[in-house]
């Protein structure tokens, strides 16, 4: 992106009042999670530190789980397992899905094909359903939590890359360059590549919001992270056992959960908003 | 004519997809711990009965011409046996298929005509020069809330005040209307706030795009009002999108909205897969999985012909999109 159309962008986002509080809660959440074990929020492993499935009180503000542990410090530490966890799987599906998406778009021809099919293939599997599946062949945990979330984000991914740089490589600059004499592999990499880094990082906010929904289902369904770690969603299928009993051990990650994704979702919103403004007509 | 143009090119496409999801699944038993004998019949099999089975599926001949037989029995509706019901797997998916098929017609029921709607008004208010906001906070904070937190609540909410609706214990369909529907709505609710929220997002771009165009200008300058504007200039025009994302999330929903149906105990196909994971009953997830590809697969095929009866320009000439 070039440096004026950055301005531009950042000059909308800053108007763009619910982008704002996004971008805030979003930062607040990782910053928490980032300085989560230097604050003194209490100790996550000690058990018995406070009544068993104790209510929220002054030295237990979330209250405490099933072994009595404080339950704020493992909340915090699950809000980072879960950003930390899809954000890896969507940095693989940023990394294979542009480079399959400028190959499909620019190249055409049988590599199109071939990419589509197989971004078809993977579309067609439930997410969930691929977790289980996976699950069966390579155990639950983080590795396929993070290949599932990979592809189940990847087809879309590529399917907007590849659209994106189709209509890029129609461009001048980008024939001009062909003209020019330059490699497939240089016009790609210098022409195609900086001008989808818009749409991309639009799609990759999107990616990381189903991703963290995904990353929670499985963890939910206890395919995800495996005990002693916890993320949002793990934390959730424990206390949803409680649920009766002390409401908060399933509700406070749930709305933690549903905050995190939707600042995630909220940014996405507006940064699309700003580099592609819909202006449409009022009807009177 | 033209429906057919279009549509052939397409429905092969759909069978290749069938058969790569096919490979997929096949790779994926080939993993499995223990063997595809194992998969197939569990681990308590008689000798005799494992021999049948290599023999049918052919395990000692090269991995191809197994992929070939495998796909063969597929294509005849064999899918192996439940080890744990030593039943045909596809009669335990149609004797469950039916739960999930309401619950996911209902809970596309209560999320097309809601999120249309809204994403159409959010989309004219912010057109109209409000900032749409409401529109957007809704579509952002609907598609945020995962279905077994917004499950937790409306649990927690109903079993704590009686309100009216039972959670958990499921009447079906065939024993009593009143007492099934009652049994569903909770599970309906948790599931249709994302595909509110879905649709409502899809609407609203589709509409917000269509009122850019110049026709739409050109009906506000001859002075038509705005209710028919939306009737007979942005409707049809902004369908595609909004039929596509519907399309995939009534695919999604067939195959078994897992997490909504074991929060409350529906015994649909999504329950009946995550169930037999848990008793390793292989067979059944494998099953599961290439069902749930189809339906997805399906859906979409018929998706490509509704594009087709919306839009009379597709299929009249080829371009490469």
């Amino acid at each position: 992106m070039s440096t004026p159309g950055r301005a531009i962008l950042l000059r909308r986002l800053r108007r763009d009042r619910l982008g704002m509080l996004g971008a805030v809660l979003l930062l607040l959440l990782l910053l928490l999670s980032v300085l989560g074990p230097v604050l003194p929020l209490g100790d996550s492993t000690e058990i018995g530190a406070g009544p068993r499935l104790g209510p929220p009180t002054a030295a237990f503000p979330m209250g405490n789980d099933e072994l009595g542990r404080s339950y704020l410090p493992r909340v915090v530490q699950g809000i980072g397992v879960t950003f930390a966890l899809s954000s890896a799987a969507v940095a693989i599906t940023a990394l294979i899905g542009t480079a399959l998406g400028i190959a499909a778009g620019y190249l055409g021809g049988v590599v199109d094909g071939l990419i589509a099919r197989v971004a078809d293939v993977l579309f067609a599997f439930p997410a969930l359903l691929f977790g289980l599946l996976v699950a069966a062949v390579v155990g639950p945990g983080q590795i396929s939590a993070i290949v599932v979330i990979s592809t189940a984000t990847l087809p879309l991914f590529v399917r907007v890359i590849r659209s994106v740089a189709l209509s890029v490589a129609g461009r001048e600059f980008a024939l001009a360059a062909v003209v020019a004499g330059a490699s497939p592999w240089r016009v790609m990499a210098v022409h195609i590549l900086p001008n989808i880094a818009g749409a991309a990082i639009v799609q990759l906010t999107y990616a990381l919001s189903i991703g963290m929904l995904i990353e929670s289902g499985l963890s939910f369904l206890g395919l995800g992270v495996q005990p002693p770690d916890a993320s949002l969603g793990s934390l959730l299928r424990l206390g949803s056992v409680y649920l009766n009993v002390s409401p908060w051990l399933a509700l406070i990650p749930g709305v933690v959960l549903a905050l995190a994704i939707m600042s995630v979702n909220l940014l996405g919103d507006a940064i699309r908003d700003g580099l592609e403004p819909l202006r449409g007509r009022a009807l009177t | 004519m033209r429906l057919i143009v279009f549509l052939v090119p397409r429905f092969g496409l759909a069978m290749v997809t069938m058969g790569g999801v096919a490979l997929l699944v096949f790779v994926a038993l080939r993993l499995l711990p223990g063997g595809y004998a194992d998969v197939l019949l569990g681990p308590y099999a008689t000798p005799e009965a494992r021999a049948l089975i290599g023999a049918r599926y052919g395990l000692d001949q090269p991995v191809t011409v197994q992929f070939g037989k495998w796909l063969g029995a597929l294509l005849q509706g064999d899918f192996g046996t439940s080890m744990v019901t030593r039943k045909p797997v596809i009669d335990e998916f149609l004797r469950r298929a039916p739960v999930t098929a309401e619950l996911a017609t209902l809970t596309l029921a209560l999320a097309l005509p809601i999120g249309g709607l809204l994403g159409v008004r959010s989309a004219v208010a912010a057109a109209g020069g409000s900032r749409g906001s409401f529109g957007r906070l809704v579509g952002a904070l609907g598609a945020s809330v995962p279905e077994f937190v917004l499950g937790s609540v409306l649990i927690f909410v109903f079993s704590h005040w009686s309100l009216g609706l039972r959670v958990g214990g499921f009447t079906p369909l065939t024993q009593d209307l009143a007492s099934n529907l009652r049994s569903m709505a909770l599970p309906v609710a948790s599931l249709s706030v994302f595909g509110i929220a879905l649709i409502l997002r899809t609407t609203r771009d589709a509409v917000l795009r269509v009122l850019t165009e110049g026709h739409i200008l050109a009906a506000v300058a001859r002075g038509e009002t705005p209710r028919h504007i939306v009737r007979h200039h942005v409707l049809r025009n902004a369908a595609i999108p909004v039929v596509t994302v519907t399309a995939t999330y009534f695919g999604y929903l067939l195959g078994g909205a897992v997490i909504a149906e074991i929060l409350f105990s529906v015994p649909g196909v999504g329950y009946y897969i995550y169930s037999s994971l848990e008793g390793r009953d292989y067979a059944v997830v494998q099953a599961g999985v290439l069902l749930a590809a189809f339906a997805f697969v399906s859906l979409n095929m018929l998706a490509d012909v509704a594009y087709a009866l919306i839009d009379p320009r597709i299929g009249a000439t080829r371009t490469r999109t």
